[in-house]
């Protein structure tokens, strides 16, 4: 398992390195060079040009701009934003990568689980209308234009019914004299969400490895005393109604990115679990006697798994380009947006440092994923 | 009661609907196992051995009908159970270990916990016992307990086999089948476990239906033989009577493909001809056009029960060697 | 008369019998693919919009009047409110510049099958021969070609094109061929190499080395047809990908175009129409669906050719 991650993390920061390489000659190959795009911002004065000018090392030669370019990414040197100017990119960016990383993981976790059962059942039920209208929505569904069906989300649930904000992170109103500010509050959120989840999981898997014959109680005692705890946690925080405003500015974003993408994996699901019931322990499962659910679900369905943890993984690019879409419909301002508006407004150092956020994003996901594969699969794990 | 078989099939016929037409896999079958018996099923590929085992723990695919017959289990016919029904029978009382042995164990589990499923699945005791009685049945493979916790992959294919006839022992069923449970293991292992299952199947007082299609394998560890022909049996007697002095042309046909059987030293002889093609068998005696004896009859009308003892053959010409 | 018909009988036997195979796996897939069901749907989808695609230059030079019809600078001074709600003579109404909506839509679905279809033959030509050369060559080359494919899979093609948009202007021929070059030495060129792996093993791939068939002979003759039927589906799913791309850039404002059913959105959007999808909602709800359904297609008919080509999926 540690040779096996090992070499992953390897290949991953090659391929970051290579990344990296490529945005250089993209950034490169438009004529004139980064600083001339502040030249025509009356804002920044000339002492800050050349800073930025020494910054980005363009009157070096060619291979030395290169490293130059490679040392600030590392030590997150992204330059000043034109847009957002005097604030630096890296400032801006630190303030919105959790943004997306809360709202991707979010919708990933939702639509997967959505997605799987769902496709379990569908293929179980092989077969007739049910099948067909399912795979028929699920197709729409995922290949819908987003920005129409974020759109249409905006205006039945916030516009015409008022239930959700119509977008952004939080209600200016609210907060125009809040006694903490919306990025504290958030990173309160993000480390309860982070607690719960690791004592939940914790308490699952012990009383799984255990063989414990009272683990459903234990189960739910745990999770008793961790809503417990949450609630006494915040109650002395004192920042609820403010963490509650940026939990309903989520639930529209969510939402549409958990739809758009469930049906790709109950579609997948469907497939690797047609493949999986061919399975010849499939077979012995049912001679062991064991009701349907649970060779259906104890075999089946986790080992179907497998596969689609894969083309997961396969398509983690294009999920991360589901949310930046949202994230422009929704102005929910996580790194997304911030790519979206900079391109529209020529920040061109704020553009390339969250495209090169993006890019590092769907990098560390696609580790993340192939642990949790290692995790799934005990043929890897060794 | 005792004197009961353990199970007695009657008449049992399963077809399966294909878009070329019907495949009649089992095509009308009776025989019956005595307790503490083994029964050896032996004939060319396809011609319904593994067919007639699935439809016994009535494990069939979407496309499979169970047209007619009895499977009487214990004295319960399983042919009207429904799915609920038919549960607590599968493995308990009757287990299986399958053709592709190699892959019934599913790979994301440990094989421990795989039996311990099948224990769990037909009685209460969970936890520390069940692991206590998995222990037992890898002592009684002659596998090494350090193995339940591993998972199949680790394990070599001979290992892989004794775990599912573990398996397959978990609940102490009345009867076992195993489907060719050694053809993909070299004669030294698939020796051991052929001895093996025979000395655990003596000690339980098993009962055993053994599918092969080699008749020296099927000599070695049955009291009865069946021979199959096109989804019928077309002999069954018991193996020392059937081995001694066949009947059925066919089953003569198949002991010269396997010479050592009888120990003298014979020509090996390749049967003529292909095997019958099941969508639609020849008329008659299926075997007709492989025989060197068919006549007309054999050709028009399906042969009689030839008897000798306790050893039957359906022919028309039976030989009286 | 009698000898010709006599002398080639062998050869031309073994012609007629290739074919007769030919038409009948041809049939039987026909078969497969229509039970689906899901095929016919997306087929019956394509074949509207390439209609709608084909009928506009005819429409243009006949019935609509190029003055008021033109999906770019065609102004429609027969109506005295723009946008104008649909009437007889505008089907689906106008847009916010007083331009002709079905003649835009129909003028857009030619564009999006010429997208669709050159991003999917650079799909394929790159992916088959990365899937070729990766699985008859092994070693380096393998290596080299499969750490690209996982950088290219690593690539949000949105992103790319949203930044490089920023850098060069992008169009339709810059779009589709950055599409294409992900998906083939991406994805589509690891699954097509995976295919190809079980053809480089059998036997007459060697029997053709030994008859002193040259690498690119063999690439050519013995592997590349068996990878077709595989990349044809995975033409379809890049299809939907660029037409889905295309119409995000453009709605976005970032694709020099000068007329696409994003674009529309687009133009809906900068006129601030956007919300109020009641009211105007000939601006919205054909070039969505457009998109939408064209898309959705596209992929259905790939998920059919998928259950024909995979036997595994069918039902048991
Ligand atoms: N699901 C199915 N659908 C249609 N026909 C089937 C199916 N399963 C088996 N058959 C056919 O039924 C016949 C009997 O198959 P079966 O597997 O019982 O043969 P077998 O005697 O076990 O052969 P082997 O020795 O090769 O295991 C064969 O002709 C086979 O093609
Ligand atoms: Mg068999």
């Amino acid at each position: 398992m540690a040779k096996y991650l090992l070499k992953r993390s390897a290949q991953i920061l090659v391929t970051l390195f290579v990344f990296l390489s490529l945005v250089f000659f993209i950034v490169n190959a438009q004529p004139g060079d980064v600083s001339n795009f502040y030249a025509l911002n009356p804002d920044v004065p000339p002492e800050t040009r050349e800073r930025l000018q020494d910054l980005f090392g363009v009157n070096e030669p060619l291979w030395k701009q290169y490293l130059v370019h490679l040392k600030n990414t590392f030590t997150g040197n992204f330059g000043i934003s034109f847009s957002h100017y005097p604030r630096s990119v890296a400032d801006v960016i630190g303030e919105r990568l959790p943004r997306t990383v809360v709202l991707f993981m979010t919708a990933t976790a939702l639509s997967f689980y959505l997605g799987f059962g769902l496709g379990k059942v569908v293929a179980w039920r092989r077969g007739g209308w049910f099948e067909y209208t399912s795979t028929v929505s699920g197709v729409t569904l995922y290949t819908v234009f987003t920005p129409w069906f974020g759109l249409m989300m905006i205006w039945l649930f916030a516009f015409k019914a008022g239930w959700f904000p119509i977008g952004k992170f939080l209600d200016p109103v609210l907060w125009r004299d809040a006694p903490i500010d919306a990025n504290s509050v958030f990173t309160q959120m993000i480390i309860t969400a982070f607690a719960v989840s690791f004592v939940v999981l914790t308490v699952f898997v012990i009383t799984a490895q255990k063989r414990m014959s009272n683990a459903r109680i234990i189960r739910i005692v745990s999770m008793v005393l961790a809503t417990l705890a949450v609630v006494a946690v915040w109650m002395s925080w004192g920042t609820v109604s403010y963490a509650w405003d940026i939990l309903r500015h989520m639930v529209l974003p969510v939402a549409t990115l958990t739809l758009i993408s469930f049906a790709g994996t109950m579609l997948l699901t469907r497939n690797s679990m047609l493949e999986t019931m061919r399975e010849d322990f499939v077979m012995a499962a049912r001679a062991k006697g064991l009701p349907e659910s649970a060779v259906r679900d104890k075999h089946v369905a986790r080992n179907a798994l497998l596969p689609v943890v894969t083309s997961f993984i396969f398509s983690l690019a294009f999920a991360v380009d589901g949310g930046v879409i949202t994230e422009s419909i929704f102005s929910w301002p996580g790194m997304g947006q911030t790519l979206v508006s900079a391109t529209l407004t020529e920040d061109l150092p704020l553009a390339v440092g969250a495209f090169v956020f993006v890019g590092i994003f769907v990098l560390v996901a696609h580790l993340v994923a192939d642990i949790l594969y290692a995790y799934l699969d005990p043929r890897i794990r060794y | 009661m005792t004197t009961d078989p353990v199970l007695a099939v009657d008449d049992l016929k399963m077809h399966y609907v294909t878009q070329a037409g019907v495949v009649r896999a089992v095509d009308g079958v009776s025989f019956s196992v005595e307790r503490g018996q083994s029964l050896g099923l032996v004939g060319e590929s396809g011609c319904g051995k593994s067919s007639i085992a699935m439809t016994l723990l009535k494990l069939l695919p979407d496309n499979a009908r169970l047209v007619a017959g009895s499977i009487a289990l214990n004295g319960i016919d399983l042919v009207p159970l429904s799915e609920d029904e038919m549960r607590p029978h599968r493995w308990d009382r009757i287990s299986m270990v399958f053709q592709a042995a190699m892959n019934s164990l599913d790979p994301v589990y440990r094989v421990g916990d795989q039996i311990v499923e099948a224990l769990e699945a037909h009685s209460s005791s969970a936890g520390r016992d069940a692991m206590e009685r998995v222990r037992e049945l890898f002592d009684l493979v002659s596998l090494d307990p350090s193995y339940i916790l591993r998972y199949p992959h680790e394990y070599s294919g001979g290992m892989r086999q004794r775990a599912i006839i573990a398996m397959a022992l978990a609940c102490e069923p009345d009867i076992i089948i195993a489907d060719e449970p050694t053809t993909a293991l070299d004669v030294i292992v698939q020796d051991h476990i052929l001895r093996e299952m025979q000395t655990i199947q003596h000690s339980l007082e098993m009962s055993m239906i053994y599918i092969s299609h080699d008749m020296a394998v099927i000599a070695e560890v049955c009291d009865v033989v069946g021979v199959m022909y096109a989804g019928k049996l077309v002999e069954f007697g018991p193996t020392a009577d059937v081995y001694a002095r066949p009947i059925h042309p066919y089953t003569r046909a198949l002991m010269s493909a396997f010479p050592s059987v009888r120990g003298e030293k014979h020509e090996l002889v390749t049967l003529p001809g292909e095997p019958p093609n099941l969508l639609d068998p020849p008329g008659g005696c299926a075997f007709n056009p492989r025989c060197a004896y068919a006549t007309d009859e054999c050709r028009t009308t399906a042969p009689p029960i030839v008897k000798r003892g306790d050893q039957w053959a359906a022919c028309w010409n039976p030989s009286d060697e | 008369m009698a000898t010709v018909n006599a002398q080639p009988a062998v050869p031309s036997s073994v012609w007629r019998a290739r074919l007769r195979l030919a038409s009948r796996s041809v049939r039987e897939n026909w078969g497969l693919f229509v039970r689906t069901r899901i095929g016919l749907l997306g087929l019956a989808i394509i074949a509207m919009y390439a209609l709608l695609a084909v009928a506009h230059p005819v429409l243009m030079s006949t019935v609509w009047e190029p003055r008021i019809y033109d999906p770019v600078i065609g102004y429609a001074f027969d109506e005295t409110k723009q946008p104008a709600p649909p009437s007889l003579k505008h089907p689906l109404g106008t847009d916010p510049l007083g331009r002709d909506i079905l003649s835009q839509l129909m003028f857009s679905a030619r564009s999006e099958f010429l997208l669709g279809l050159l991003a999917a033959t650079v799909t394929v030509v790159i992916g088959t021969s990365v899937g070729a050369i990766a699985a008859y060559f092994g070693g380096w080359v393998d290596t080299i070609l499969m750490r690209l494919a996982d950088i290219m899979i690593m690539m949000p093609a949105i992103s790319v094109l949203i930044v490089l948009s920023a850098l060069i202007g992008v169009e339709h021929f810059e779009l589709a061929l950055l599409i294409g070059i992900l998906s083939g030495f991406g994805a589509t060129g690891v699954v097509l190499k995976s295919q190809a792996l079980s053809v480089v093993v059998k036997p007459y791939i060697d029997a053709a080395r030994s008859a002193g068939g040259g690498h690119f002979h063999i690439i050519l003759v013995h592997i590349v047809p068996n990878l077709l039927p595989l990349s044809f589906l995975y033409m379809m799913f890049t299809v939907t990908s660029a037409i889905f791309s295309e119409a995000v850039l453009s709605f976005l404002g970032l694709l020099n175009v000068r007329m696409s059913w994003g674009l529309m959105i687009h133009t809906t959007e900068s006129a601030g129409y956007l919300l109020q999808v009641a009211e105007f909602w000939w601006l919205i709800f054909p070039a969505s669906l457009s998109i939408t359904l064209l898309c959705s297609a596209f992929y259905l008919v790939g998920r059919s050719l998928d259950e024909v080509v995979n036997p595994r999926l069918r039902s048991r």
